[in-house]
């Protein structure tokens, strides 16, 4: 059993841009995962550059703690992929770090944050107009 | 150089900024892009910043005009090809470019500019 | 590539803001500063330059070489002859969103480099250094 990326309807005559390069938009997704999160940040920053991924996600699932600094870093991050034209969603909030979050003040505003990397990549999709259909071998 | 070409294809005008402006060619850009607005009757303007290694204040402020004004003239304004390091500093400085509209690259943008004026672009 | 340890601009007209942020550019980059720190200390000193020549009624900006404790880096102090600052702390705040003031761009550089230094006095013009480390 595999599966493949469809669109849901017809894409809009203007996807056909990216149609017609032969792959089809998906997400970028990056991984937190360590405490270097300036270094992540600028890197997902360019990839999302190099990529023209109009939507990304941030999955800190393997971040043990969320304090002041990575928040902000995070924030940053989101509102710096914003003003270059890219909507980010964070995924991976385990209860505790929503709780740290709260504590801190930390506003998500408009950011979709969901609890798991396959809920926001869902998300991404649906958002894309694209789904992930399983496809007959 | 002393002004920057703005070009016009269809009912839409792009303009790339290539040069580090000084604030008096940002000010004639300003100036220039109203006026074509009117005389191409433009619904759309693109501007690609991909060649910036900086915006400050002053040019972020000139694109936050250029948005409304060519909104007051019933064009809608995409800004292009913001670089991370740009990107990185204008939210350090504190400067949300509320009211501009941004997307990655070209493509992107005339993709956004089609979904907004209901153009042909 | 040799770096220049010390440079003096003249800060008059717009261009002058031009030159300065190319300067600071060249210097950041022989030192091998990240991009994004680069980035930062231009616009801070754009910001800065623009100040001075706006509201100094034009003035010189330094830009040094500096070295402390092994850390390398780059201090760019701007002088002005101008109305000085009256209210320093009210100047320090922001003003994007009123648009226009004097307050624009000092926060902002504070915020973009390690160090930010400012002396004023109304009538006897204003000085400001900012310090970015490597």
């Amino acid at each position: 059993m595999c599966s493949a990326v469809v669109p849901l309807s017809p894409p809009p005559a203007t996807n056909a841009l990216a149609a017609g390069r032969g792959v089809p938009a998906r997400p970028l997704i990056g991984t937190l995962d360590s405490n270097r999160t300036q270094v992540v940040m600028e890197t997902l920053l360019q990839r999302i550059v190099e990529t023209g991924s109009a939507i990304a996600i941030i999955d800190i699932t393997g971040v043990p703690t969320v304090d002041t600094m990575v928040a902000q870093h995070l924030m940053k991050t989101v509102a710096a992929a914003r003003l270059m034209g890219t909507e980010c969603m964070i995924s991976g909030i385990r209860p505790q770090i929503a709780q740290t979050m709260v504590h801190l003040g930390v506003a998500l505003g408009d950011v979709t944050t969901k609890a798991t990397l396959a809920g926001a990549f869902a998300t991404a999709l649906h958002k894309m107009r694209l789904a992930i259909t399983d496809v007959k071998a | 150089m002393d002004r920057i070409p703005i070009l016009k294809m269809g009912d839409l005008l792009l303009v790339t900024i290539q040069v580090d402006m000084h604030d008096r060619l940002a000010m004639t850009l300003q100036d220039d892009l109203t006026d074509r607005i009117v005389t191409a009757r433009a619904r759309g303007v693109l501007i690609d910043i991909s060649g910036l290694e900086m915006v400050d204040s002053f040019i972020g402020r000139m694109l936050a005009n250029i948005a409304s004004m060519s909104r007051v003239l019933d064009a809608e304004t995409v800004v292009v090809g913001m670089r991370p390091a740009v990107a990185i500093t204008l939210v350090e400085l504190g400067l949300t470019l509320n009211g501009v509209r941004t997307a990655l690259n070209v493509d992107k943008g005339m993709e956004l500019l089609n979904s907004l004026g209901g153009h042909q672009g | 590539m040799p770096v220049e340890r010390e440079q003096q601009l003249r800060l008059v007209s717009s261009e002058d803001i031009v030159l300065v942020r190319q300067a600071v550019r060249q210097m950041a980059a022989d030192l091998g500063f990240s991009l994004v720190d680069q980035t930062k200390l231009v616009t801070a000193a754009s910001e800065l330059a623009r100040n001075a020549v706006i509201y100094g009624g034009g003035g010189t900006a330094r830009i040094e070489n500096v070295n402390a404790r092994q850390r390398n880096g780059i201090r760019v102090t701007f002088e002005d002859n101008g109305p000085g600052i009256a209210d320093i702390q009210q100047a320090m705040k922001d003003g994007y969103t009123t648009g226009g003031g004097l307050g624009l761009g000092l926060g902002g550089a504070k915020r973009l480099t390690d160090e930010f230094e400012i002396e004023s006095h109304p009538g006897k013009g204003t000085r400001v250094g900012i310090t970015r480390w490597r």
